[in-house]
């Protein structure tokens, strides 16, 4: 039922394309550089020395405190996209950004692009979200939340299928403010066994 | 006359040819007989002229039943020449327009049978077969080939004849493509899946397809044996049924082109079909009946009883259909069962919703065996491609962690987690619905940001520091997981992540919620530890309740094989039924044993005696087998 490849699709998406390219040039130009697509929260604090355990519970509440923050605006954005802008989805990932869709493998932006466009529309609701700051230890002094999400899907307005799903982002700071971006992402129907 | 004369020249030799119609020796002559010959072929159904191009199959004989019961062998022959003399003639039938259906026994190379043009109408079929193909399910088989195969296509009458499985595409590109992936496909054992191409004439579903006035009569006559408040539709007998006679049609259901048209019929007018009634039929096998999963779906009550199935392979087709009410009774397979137990089991694998087999209540079943599931379709895969050492690594991770998460006592998880782990746990909110309360132990400790706003609140309920974790962890309700229930997802691998979620199910064995079946997703994010094992940085773990589908598939915890102490008092029968009694109860063996003998072993009877005890709690603890 949802294969990517449907063939329809390619003969709209040519003429929107290049409706879509005015509308990028259009937006960017008018926004300054940040378009709507794009997860922004307020700079991190400096990163302290690491010190004793004892030292990390101010700092990590203020972690805490950025990381739901970043969350939440994500998840508001990321869904909202998906359902009504797809084709700005891709600049919520990284350039080497893999998805694994119900076990499949997308890696980097011109796979994920072709993928978002051929999944058909899709009707997201959340009903469940959780985040945790990930340990500088686990990734390399990158500051990365770890964001789970569960929910109910409607694909093409058929059926409705719960499902789960996983984000990593990573933070590109600015000296005046912090973009978040999708490294990786699992998705994954719950009904996934008898699909 | 001539007119135009280049564009028309052609155009005007055709026509002429054409009217060239007292030539039996020449060629066009001869075709134009053809054309003459098949369009009386196809109006009469039943009546065949013999001789000359003798094409009619032996199928088509009155008795179809009959001859379809004995020749599985002989399909294979209405697919290659049927006539003999053709070769001999070296005859092949030419002509602009129409396609070539002489078909040579396979010497010819696909290519040059390619250089005919084709008819709209007629088209170009090719014969696909996949030697040995009874041996896989059907749907992965076809899955697996759609998505090898280059060329998206239909396949046309797909069945099994003897070891082989084989169907029919239209469309010569897609039979290319097939051809390329040859010895392409792995099957589950390693085995190359060999797929062979030839050239074939129209298969017979297609080339006998109802007409239009046709599966009109037929679906007049199928709505008046419907009846509208069962949804039901009632074809018993349809070979011997009087009320066809007055059709010019005869609905033989062993018939593929019949099934086929049956189906259609109902798929257009009855769509919420809940029972089909196609006791003695004489249906010999389903490969037709199979497509029912798709025209039928709704299908919950099925009779097959008085016709001529052999084996119990032939439900193999038709499992994808959601029975709950089957009648078989009067076919030959049903004799060759040991025991009324061993039938009932042996059908129930087909169909693990059923509750009526034959007329009769079937006991509850209190567990069933885990379905491998099937997740052969192109879009859902069950895991990616990852390094084997890298999956032997998360598995052999997950078996030591729920080894002692489900021990009873989870202090010993302090070694899994890192120093500063982070650990939070959530429950799904859905608005205007309260939580269930099977969840009621997770409550207090659900992260779940949708419904908890409060920043404070948020930082509070994430637990940080290997200690917080495991002491909260060690408050939730002792479980049993299910191991084999286990989807692993693995999202991210580095130098220093290794990242995956896991999807299950588990059992809550003490509390308030005990016997709940719940589902979760636990998600991962992990760092090599120095002894080649796992330390846990972030885990997050949700939980909610889990389907009905999920909690039939999940198993009982396995348990140690209940040694009888009544020993040779029992007939082997009642041995045996003693012991699958107890494995499906959960009750010790002796007490298995007890509540037959107080019902006079009569297994139904036992069976719905001990579930209205257990619903009444009046059975002791002690008489079920102890989970450990």
């Amino acid at each position: 039922e949802i294969l990517p490849g449907e063939n329809g699709r390619r003969k709209n998406s040519v003429c929107l394309a290049g409706f879509t390219i005015f509308l990028n040039i259009w937006s960017s130009y008018s926004r300054g550089n940040r378009t709507r697509e794009e997860v922004v929260t307020p700079p991190l604090p400096q990163q302290s020395v690491s010190g004793s355990p004892m030292a990390m519970p101010v700092d990590f509440k203020t972690y805490v405190d950025q990381a739901c923050r970043a969350a939440e605006e994500f998840v508001n954005i990321y869904y909202e996209t998906m359902d009504k802008r797809r084709r700005a989805l891709t600049r919520l990932y990284l350039d080497k950004a893999t998805l694994i869709w119900n076990g499949n493998v997308v890696t980097g932006l011109d796979a994920l692009t072709n993928f978002f466009e051929v999944l058909p529309s899709s009707e997201f609701q959340v009903n469940m979200l959780d985040c945790q700051p990930v340990h500088e230890q686990a990734t390399q002094a990158q500051t990365t939340v770890l964001v789970v999400t569960s929910g109910t899907v409607k694909f093409d307005g058929n059926r409705q299928h719960f499902f789960n799903q996983n984000f990593l982002l990573t933070a590109q700071t600015t000296p005046h403010n912090t973009v978040w971006k999708i490294a990786s992402d699992c998705f994954r129907f719950q009904d996934w066994a008898t699909t | 006359m001539v007119i135009g004369y280049r564009r028309v020249s052609k155009l005007v030799i055709l026509f002429l040819v054409s009217e060239d119609n007292d030539g039996g020796s020449s060629r066009q002559g001869r075709e134009k007989d053809w054309d003459s010959f098949q369009g009386d072929f196809r109006k009469q159904t039943h009546h065949y002229q013999q001789g000359g191009y003798e094409l009619q199959p032996p199928h088509l004989l009155k008795d179809y039943g009959y001859m379809e019961k004995r020749e599985v062998q002989r399909y294979q022959v209405r697919h290659t020449p049927y006539d003999v003399q053709h070769n001999k003639r070296g005859m092949k039938l030419h002509k602009e327009g129409c396609s070539d259906v002489t078909v040579w026994r396979g010497r010819k190379p696909l290519e040059r049978e390619m250089e005919n043009t084709q008819d709209e109408t007629t088209g170009r079929w090719f014969k696909i077969i996949i030697p040995y193909g009874r041996k896989y399910e059907k749907t992965w088989l076809m899955d697996s080939i759609q998505s090898h195969c280059s060329v998206p296509f239909t396949p046309v009458e797909f069945h099994y004849v003897k070891n082989r499985a084989q169907f029919f595409v239209q469309d010569a590109s897609a039979a290319y493509a097939l051809k390329d992936i040859s010895y392409k496909i792995c099957d589950a054992e390693n085995w190359k899946i060999a797929i062979f191409v030839s050239t074939s004439a129209v298969p017979y579903s297609v080339r006998d397809k109802l007409a239009p006035e046709e599966m009109e009569q037929l679906k007049l006559a199928m709505r008046k044996r419907y009846d509208v408040s069962q949804k039901a539709l009632d074809l018993r007998s349809l070979l011997y049924d009087p009320g066809f006679a007055h059709l010019d049609i005869d609905i033989i259901l062993n018939r593929r082109n019949c099934m086929a048209a049956t189906l259609q019929v109902i798929k257009e007018n009855f769509p919420e079909l809940l029972s089909l009634n196609l006791r003695n039929n004489k249906l010999y096998q389903l490969d037709g009946l199979s497509d029912i999963i798709q025209m039928a779906p709704t299908v919950k009550i099925l009779n097959l009883s008085k016709n001529e199935l052999n084996s119990t392979w032939e439900l193999d087709k038709i499992k994808g259909l959601k029975l709950e009410e089957l009648w078989l009774e009067g076919n030959p397979l049903c004799d060759t069962f040991q025991s009324q137990l061993t039938y009932v089991s042996a059908i129930r694998k087909y169909f693990p919703n059923l509750s009526r087999l034959d007329g009769q209540d079937l006991p509850p079943q209190i567990t069933t065996d885990i379905d491998k599931p099937d997740l052969t379709s192109p879009s859902i895969k069950e895991s990616c491609e990852r390094s084997d050492a890298m999956k032997k690594q998360v598995v052999q991770f997950l078996q030591q962690y729920y080894l002692i998460y489900d021990s009873g006592n989870r202090q010993s998880l302090l070694g899994a987690y890192h120093d500063e782990a982070c650990f939070s746990l959530t429950i799904p909110y859905i608005p205007n619905n309260p939580a269930p309360s099977s969840l009621f132990e997770y409550f207090k400790d659900n992260r779940n940001m949708k419904n908890l706003l409060d920043p404070n609140l948020r930082f509070q309920l994430l637990k940080h520091t290997k200690h917080d974790i495991v002491s909260s962890l060690c408050v939730f309700p002792k479980t049993q997981h299910d191991l084999n229930s286990f989807l692993v997802d693995m999202w991210l691998q580095s130098e220093k992540m290794l990242c995956f979620c896991v999807h299950g199910v588990f059992k809550e064995v003490e509390g308030r919620s005990q016997g709940s079946v719940h589902a979760f997703t636990r998600t991962f994010i992990t760092t090599p530890a120095s002894d080649s094992s796992l330390c846990i940085m972030n885990d997050e773990l949700f939980v909610r309740e889990a389907t009905l589908n999920e909690t039939q598939r999940a198993v009982s915890i396995p348990v140690p094989t209940p040694s009888c102490s009544t020993g040779s008092t029992l007939s082997q029968e009642q041995q045996e039924m003693v012991q699958i009694f107890s494995i499906q109860s959960g009750m010790k063996p002796q007490w298995s044993q007890k509540c037959l003998e107080d019902n006079e072993w009569d297994y139904i009877k036992a069976a719905q005696v001990f579930a209205t005890f257990k619903a009444q709690g009046k059975i002791p603890e002690e008489a079920f087998k102890q989970i450990s």
